[in-house]
């Protein structure tokens, strides 16, 4: 049964603690650690001491009071809270096998990340703290209105109380905060970030996996951008239901990349309509028709975009790969992200090879890539933050526009038909026909892109 | 969002994506004029050009050949891993950059440079070292005195040729800039003082250069010394001197500079600077808002070793099979393993590595721990747990995930050699043409024939990949690569062999395609901090 396993980051474990006072963008910074590793199938998990010391206290009305160091009923409970999410944590490495953990808290005093180290070192785990650092006022203030919008401590409380007793709740903290320099901590590995990016301190960064971490961190940027994605317009192979092969559009297929310049124009709305996009296309003949009537210069092909390789079943249909490798069919449907076709790849094989260009697409503004079913799954799945025992059996229809909005704590999306009739690729487990719901069970994990997103119909 | 914003440096300019159209190499291979006033009897492979236009069947039967990173950056030389060019010239939105480095002699300063101009090199980024040490040994005449190195000679005559040689380099940095499209200069000087660097940073600035600093600083007395001994054994100051003497004046040459060096700090408050402490132990970024190329260089820099290991290639067995069939070794491959396996751990004792274990029961290797952990007191920083090559006295195989590729190492899993498995390193996907030799190719396809000989590195067959594309593939594995500080072993088809050697030696992406990997060697590429070298170890029969 052609399912490898690959070990493709070093047998190494790392325990990422936060470090910093409140309102720093400590949470921002892991939860895209997460989502990073996550889709690059490192197992990474987050583990937010605010969200144990809201599930101890929570008949506890939480105020800044709380957080008084002298406040002995707040410090008990916020005690327990670490307590908890580092037990829960080392489990989590011993007997899930998790690769990097991220401890999300103020982790402020030195003594407190003594004994994370010592814990850590102990378990033979790689600690690596990663300091924000954050002095301009300005800066902070933005980040607390940001937090309190987001904040569960501030659901049902007014604007400007929020505010007030979150800067109160800082200053708390900041009787006890001690920051991480370069004589008392040279021993450690540790990232310290001042004021956003205008000042970074990188010690002792001993693996490639840190590496890219920190590599990650320094590259995000949250300007306001717009990302569009589409699959190729319907093809002649999509009408026979083959998959793979490098075949024309058909008639319908060229009514859609006729209709794509309107449809991205009617998105981006009357006050950007002369916005310059980017557009990213596969080597693939399917795709790059569907561009060809785009009109910006920009254009980019990408080996990488293309669709996934299916090796020796490339050109069958799913009922002929059925019956020509029925243990192979089997084996796909069980594990569909891990199988890897015969002489071809596996929705692994994919994230693998579209890591070097996440990069790049992390960097530019407006862009629009016009790639294949599997392939939109996995970049979709980035963005979105979906686990892979769902990302290979998500619902990506033809003729759609989807627009992705990434923002500070969520990313946007919105899809818009093109109102071309296509036909369905879209096989569910289990079965070898094609249809939104062709097996008529309804229990598949498939995930209706269509039902979570808004939908905006073409005016 | 208005057109404007996409108006600044490069962004209106001509926009190529590779692939979509065969990249034209006019113009290219006629350098008429020698470009920046070198000294033609100081820089070894600077008047080499270019490979030849017209020549498109140029073969590179031996690839142990030199190092390309010090060629003159020609502007018709792209680098393997440049995702899409501009009529500028320039990349990544960067703008133009000097790279200034500042340090004592002993830091390491020439191997950053050489090593950051292979990095941006292989990015497509045109850069270019300009060493100020082979200027001085260019114009200095015989009685060279430390006085030459101080920022302030005494002597009247070491000022005057102290002032001609810093303007000397600092021009040819601006031609390079100027005329020859460049978008890096590397300025590999000591650069001592505040002053001298505000300086700096003003006359660049003036012409719309960014000025970026990178201030290596060794606290390791180990780390000197072991720099000072290179210096001595292969510095060209020190050519056909006697070791001892040579260790000595660089020591003197050291102590005569060191009271003058200011580390920077306040002073250079309004500069953008990197200080880059104990080769990497530490990075501190100061003003360092700089964007993504000098992100993907404090990348490079966190992962950059000074290297004592090699990087061995090796063609798996019978490569040459079917793209899609996946077979296992047959009884001849396995020879061939078995010998691969012993000609390499024979190298390695001859070379004084005697660290691979000796064959054991694969279910003792099992058992055995990786590596033995060394009993510390949580109080200590410890090794890190798992990493691969750490340690210089260790070996570390890639292969890919094709069978005969996993049984190729066998010999070497039972000596409990490290070994991982990436699909990056995959043959290069033939396409429609596979299994098919050139002449077959060219009846059944002249068209795209005809356009695969005027760009075999970038073009690609229907459904194929091209060299091209296994560079961007890779370009994680080169990272990995170079933070390991032991030896590593590539065990790959030779479309992915030529690719690493292409970044390691620099090579021009023209010249990628035409290298020759043969079967029976094991090709071993060795660190310099100058320049690497690649040498062939035959691959020998046991049996006989």
């Amino acid at each position: 049964m052609p399912v490898y396993s690959i070990s493709h980051v070093e047998n190494v474990r790392v325990c990422v603690v936060m470090v910093g006072l409140p309102a720093r963008g400590k949470s921002l910074i892991a939860q895209k650690i997460v989502r990073y590793l996550s889709w690059l199938s490192i197992k990474s998990k987050c583990f937010n001491v605010g969200n144990y010391r809201r599930e101890i206290a929570s008949d506890v009305v939480v105020n800044a009071e709380f957080f008084d160091p002298r406040n002995e009923e707040g410090l008990k409970t916020r005690k327990e809270a670490v307590n908890r999410a580092i037990t829960d944590m080392m489990n989590w490495f011993s007997e899930e096998n998790g690769v990097v953990g991220i401890l999300d808290a103020t982790n402020s005093t030195k003594a407190r990340r003594d004994r994370i180290l010592k814990l850590c070192r102990e378990n033979s785990i790689e600690p690596m703290f990663l300091e924000s650092y954050c002095d301009d006022q300005d800066l902070i203030l933005q980040n607390i209105i940001d937090v309190k919008t987001t904040s569960p401590d501030y659901i049902d409380t007014s604007n400007e109380f929020a505010t007030d007793d979150f800067l109160k709740r800082i200053s708390y903290y900041e009787e006890i905060y001690e920051t991480m320099d370069t004589k008392s901590d040279s021993d450690l590995t540790f990232i310290k970030l001042v004021n956003v990016n205008s000042q970074i301190i990188l010690n002792r960064i001993e693996s490639y996996l840190e590496s890219r971490i920190v590599y990650y961190v320094m590259n995000l940027h949250i300007k306001p951008r717009c990302i569009y994605l589409s699959r190729h317009g319907e093809s002649e192979y999509n009408l026979t239901g083959q998959i793979g092969g490098d075949s024309n559009l058909s008639e319908r297929g060229w009514k859609y990349a006729k209709k794509l310049p309107e449809l991205v124009l009617k998105s981006l709305g009357e006050e950007n309509k002369h916005t310059n996009l980017t557009v990213w296309t596969s080597t693939l003949k399917r795709t790059q028709q569907t561009s060809s009537f785009l009109p910006y210069k920009r254009k980019l092909q990408w080996k990488a975009l293309d669709e996934l390789d299916a090796g020796e079943c490339d050109g069958m249909t799913y009922e002929e790969i059925e019956q020509n490798f029925p243990e192979d069919f089997k084996a796909r449907d069980d594990d569909k992200y891990e199988y890897r076709y015969r002489g071809g790849e596996s929705y692994r094989d994919i994230v693998i090879r579209l890591e070097p260009i996440i990069m790049e697409l992390e960097r530019q503004e407006n862009i629009l890539i016009i790639t294949h079913q599997a392939v939109l799954r996995c970049l979709y799945a980035y963005f979105m933050n979906i686990p892979q025992e769902e990302s290979p059996w998500m619902s990506i229809p033809l003729h759609t526009l989807i627009k992705l909005e990434p923002r500070a704590y969520s990313t946007l999306v919105s899809r818009m038909k093109a109102d071309i009739p296509a036909v369905s690729t879209y096989k569910e487990k289990g079965t070898s026909q094609l249809g939104e719901f062709a097996s008529g069970t309804g229990i598949s994990k498939s995930r209706d892109l269509i039902r979570d997103s808004e939908l905006v119909t073409p005016k | 969002m208005s057109d404007n914003a996409i108006h600044s440096d490069d962004e209106g300019e001509l926009f190529n994506g590779f692939g979509s159209a065969p990249i034209s190499r006019v113009g290219s291979g006629k350098r008429t004029t020698k470009r920046w006033s070198f000294h033609n009897n100081t820089k070894p492979n600077l008047v080499d050009g270019p490979s030849e236009l017209s020549s498109g069947t140029r073969r590179l039967s031996d690839i142990t050949g030199e190092d390309g990173v010090h060629k003159v950056a020609s502007s018709s030389v792209l680098g393997g891993g440049q995702l899409y060019s501009t009529e500028s010239g320039r990349l990544f939105h960067a703008g133009k950059i000097c790279i200034a480095l500042a340090g004592l002699p002993g830091r390491g300063k020439t191997h950053l440079s050489v090593s950051l101009t292979r990095y941006l090199r292989w990015l497509g980024v045109k850069t270019h070292s300009f060493h100020l040490g082979n200027y001085r040994r260019a114009s200095a005449e015989d009685d060279i005195t430390h006085d030459l190195f101080v920022p302030s000679p005494n002597s009247k005559k070491a000022n005057e040729i102290r002032n001609k040689i810093v303007d000397e380099c600092l021009n040819d940095i601006l031609n390079f800039f100027k005329h020859d499209k460049g978008q890096v200069a590397i300025y590999d000087a000591v650069n001592a003082l505040p002053e001298y660097r505000l300086e700096l940073q003003r006359k660049f600035a003036d012409m719309n250069i960014q000025v970026l600093f990178i201030e290596s600083l060794v606290t390791d007395d180990a780390i000197i010394m072991k720099n000072m001994e290179e210096a001595a054994r292969s510095s060209p100051d020190y050519v056909n001197w006697d070791y001892d003497k040579a260790y000595k004046d660089y020591s003197e040459r050291i102590k005569a500079l060191a009271p003058y060096y200011q580390n920077m700090g306040a002073k250079d408050e309004n500069l953008s600077y990197i200080k880059f402490i104990n080769f990497g132990e530490r990075i501190e970024l100061h003003n360092s808002n700089y964007g993504y190329l000098i992100n993907k260089v404090v990348f490079y820099l966190m992962n950059s070793r000074i290297k004592s290991g090699s990087v061995f290639f090796a063609r798996c067995y019978k490569n040459s099979l079917d793209y899609t069939k996946d077979p296992p070794l047959d009884e001849a491959g396995k020879k061939y393993a078995r010998n691969l396996a012993k000609t390499l751990i024979d190298h390695l004792k001859a070379n004084g590595k005697d660290y691979i274990l000796e064959p054991v029961n694969p279910d003792v290797a099992r058992l055995r721990p990786s590596s033995l952990k060394r009993q510390l007191s949580v109080d200590e920083r410890q090794p890190a747990a798992g990493v691969d090559g750490v340690d210089e006295d260790s070996l570390v195989i890639w292969t890919s995930v094709k069978q005969r590729t996993i049984e190729t190492t066998q010999y070497f899993a039972e000596r409990n050699v490290k070994t991982r498995h990436r699909i990056q390193l995959s043959q290069k996907n033939p396409g429609v043409v596979a299994n098919m030799e050139e002449p077959e190719i060219k009846e059944k396809f002249p068209e795209e024939y005809e356009q695969y000989i005027r760009d075999p590195y970038h073009y690609r067959f229907s459904r194929a990949e091209s060299y091209h594309d296994l560079a961007i593939k890779i370009e994680p594995l080169i990272l990995e690569m170079e933070r390991m500080s032991g030896d590593i072993l590539i065990i790959a088809d030779d479309t992915i062999l030529k690719v690493f050697y292409g970044y390691l030696m620099s090579c021009s992406c023209y010249d990628i395609p035409y290298l020759n990997f043969p079967t029976d060697d094991i090709i071993e590429i060795k660190f310099n901090a100058y320049s690497n070298g690649a040498e062939r170890i035959p691959i020998k029969d046991y049996d006989e």
